[in-house]
């Protein structure tokens, strides 16, 4: 639950898609502005009191990266969520070239939306308290960023250079949903889904590192979204 | 305007070109008879002239007087003798139409038409000075005018002929063309009626007909196997999305059938991964038609080794908890290459996905760079059954799946995805015998 209650502006013009989402975060505890169109996004925007911006692609009046582009010149540097349903690579590539933080492909899970609006509120935390960190710590597990060590109840986990960019992007995520197509994009920078659960087998060795030998599971599997590092289950 | 029609068009021209060379040969001959008569003409007029002029030297004017009242033959219409006094009265004429002559005819020898219409009567005469006298002597030409009129009906004739042979001609031309393009049309027509299987017959003489015969049979050959692939595709979607959504459909109904929460809870998971199943086919679908259609400037240069090193640290656990072996084996260096990264990385990992579907049995995966004369080639080489070489064709054509893997989960778009990326790339796929096993290649030039 968030700690102050964070806008989110929704520029979607499907009405059903925004009754969705509307009823959705607000249910999560965000407050929730819609519009229907590029212009009264861009118009609602340039207040620059929202926290997130959520945008479809295609819109009427004026098009949803080019509305982004609108908001960045003006130097509103409100974080923004793309969603559209097109999907392909080049797609995707595209609107986060055009300054979108994250960018998500409809039909989209309600969770995995979730994790990726938490993710983009945690890193504008972090950026705004602590500058860059050191040290990440969940519970009894210690990430030396510098060393690149991990340490869990002062034993020293040995890690490949992937399973510890895997594992820090899971600390710096503490407590949330991460999912495996937001590990794809960030760990490996690919934009596709590749068919076999690959994410999932890098995450069962990892999860088997960092658990065997250690009476309480640290690395939660949350089923139909993705994963999660904390102590509690 | 008005258009005729082909055939009128072409019996018109041959009509014309007919009549052209005929007139052509009747005006030849007109000026050969013509000459000829002119020429006998002149002979005749200069004797009887040179005769008159012997007679006017021995018995002077009286005697020449005398020879020409004797010489008019009564019927005779044709010869023209007249002596002209120096002040232009005529003494002495013989023959017609003599008022209109000159008062002072020049001397020499004189082709004329006397009368209104030359045509009709045109007379060659000679005229000399005797003394103070001129002395005219000559014939009308009748004797042409005979032999005009006959080339006139000669004439008549051949423009007839023309006529018929024009439109003889024409329509010959015309049959014969509207033939040939029929065959073409009817072809067309077949095709246009739903038979695509059908061909016009080309007698390969490499005439303009054969050449659209054969442009056309090209072009049918390519139109029949797009749309045999069109329906392949069509086909393998609708197989390929109903299988994954009768599993969702069954799902759905035991999870909704589930009174306990935990298991219902379960089965609802269950068909969230079936709804992505499908998801993922139909995005990778349009992934296929857009690779098809992706710019060049998507593409950026990149070194080969580290995408497919890339590729190998993503694939190695998979392999690894597959129970298989999975090797990389990449070359020291490699020229930079122009890549689209996640198209190519996607296809690559398309390959992979099938050894390990189709080659779990074999043990063993490898991925290989291997950098050739002018080509790369990133190879995913495993030791499961292979393909057999008569069935390589076969699995490259898009959604082609092979019989015998149709009961393995899979949707027959991974090759069709490889295909086009390659086509994106300029390259081609390269399926080859891993003895065993099968070694799948994108060959890309450098």
């Amino acid at each position: 639950m968030p700690p102050v209650t964070r806008k989110i502006l929704i520029v979607e013009d499907d009405s059903s898609t925004a009754a969705y989402l509307a009823k959705g975060l607000g249910e999560a505890g965000y407050a929730v502005e819609s519009c229907s169109d590029g212009r009264d996004g861009l118009f609602l925007a340039s207040e620059g009191i929202f926290d997130l911006i959520i945008a479809d692609r295609m819109l009427p009046g004026l098009n949803g990266l080019a509305m982004l582009g609108a908001i960045r010149a003006a130097g509103v540097s409100t974080p923004t969520l793309v969603l559209s349903a097109l999907g392909t690579v080049d797609d995707r590539i595209d609107g986060l070239n055009a300054g979108a933080d994250d960018y998500l492909v409809k039909p989209f899970s309600f969770a995995e939306l979730t994790a990726r609006i938490d993710a983009i509120f945690r890193r504008v935390d972090r950026t705004a308290i602590e500058g860059q960190p050191t040290r990440l710590s969940v519970g009894d597990l210690e990430i030396d960023l510098l060393a690149r060590s991990v340490t869990r109840q002062g034993k020293t986990i040995a890690l490949g250079a992937r399973e510890f960019n895997l594992l820090e992007y899971l600390a710096r995520h503490a407590g949330q949903v991460v999912t495996r197509t937001m590990m794809l994009e960030k760990i490996w920078n690919y934009h596709f889904d590749p068919g076999s659960n690959v994410v999932d087998v890098h995450i069962g060795r990892l999860r088997r590192k960092l658990e065997e030998g250690f009476p309480a599971p640290i690395l939660h599997t949350v089923r139909g979204a993705g994963y999660r590092l904390s102590v509690e289950p | 305007m008005i258009r005729l029609s082909v055939t009128a068009r072409i019996a018109l021209l041959s009509i014309a070109l007919a009549l052209v060379s005929n007139l052509v040969l009747v005006a030849f001959v007109w000026k050969i008879v013509r000459d000829d008569a002119i020429d006998e003409l002149r002979r005749d007029t200069i004797e009887q002239s040179e005769a008159l002029v012997a007679v006017y030297r021995t018995g002077g004017l009286p005697a020449l007087g005398r020879t020409i009242r004797e010489a008019r033959t009564p019927g005779d219409e044709s010869r023209i003798v007249a002596v002209i006094a120096p002040d232009g009265r005529l003494i002495e004429a013989v023959g017609p139409g003599l008022d209109g002559f000159a008062r002072w005819p020049r001397l020499g020898f004189h082709m004329r038409a006397l009368g209104a219409r030359w045509s009709d009567r045109e007379a060659g005469y000679a005229v000399r000075q005797i003394d103070s006298y001129r002395l005219v002597s000559g014939r009308m030409l009748d004797d042409w005018q005979e032999e005009q009129r006959g080339i006139e009906r000669a004439l008549v004739t051949a423009m007839l002929l023309s006529l018929a042979l024009g439109i003889g001609g024409g329509l010959v031309v015309a049959r014969y063309v509207g033939r040939r393009l029929n065959r073409v049309a009817d072809v067309i027509e077949g095709v246009a009626a739903g038979d695509l299987s059908r061909r016009v017959v080309n007698a390969e003489s490499g005439d303009a007909f054969d050449r659209l015969a054969t442009r056309l049979n090209a072009m049918l050959d390519k139109t029949e196997r797009l749309m045999s692939e069109l329906r392949i595709v069509t086909d393998g979607l609708a197989h390929d999305l109903r299988s994954p959504l009768a599993r969702l459909r069954t799902k759905a109904e035991a999870a909704v059938l589930q009174a306990d929460p935990a298991q219902r809870e379960a089965a609802m998971s269950g068909l969230l991964i079936e709804t992505d199943l499908v998801m993922r086919m139909l995005s990778t679908m349009i992934e296929i038609t857009r690779a098809e259609s992706v710019s060049r400037d998507r593409l950026a240069p990149m070194d080969p080794i580290a995408l497919m090193g890339e590729i190998a640290e993503l694939y190695a656990p998979v392999v690894e908890d597959a129970g298989m072996r999975f090797e990389t084996v990449l070359p020291r260096v490699a020229p930079p290459m122009v890549l689209h990264r996640e198209l190519l990385t996607q296809a690559i990992a398309n390959l992979v996905d099938n050894a390990l579907r189709h080659a779990a049995a074999g043990g063993a995966i490898t991925i290989r760079l291997r950098i050739e004369r002018g080509a790369a080639r990133f190879q995913v080489e495993d030791r499961g059954p292979g393909i057999a070489q008569s069935d390589r064709a076969q699995a490259l054509r898009r959604f082609g799946r092979l019989d015998s893997a149709r009961s393995l989960p899979g949707a027959g778009l991974g090759m069709a995805l490889v295909e086009a990326v390659a086509r994106l790339h300029r390259g081609r796929i390269d399926l080859g015998d891993n003895a065993p096993g099968l070694c799948a290649a994108i060959v890309l030039p450098i």
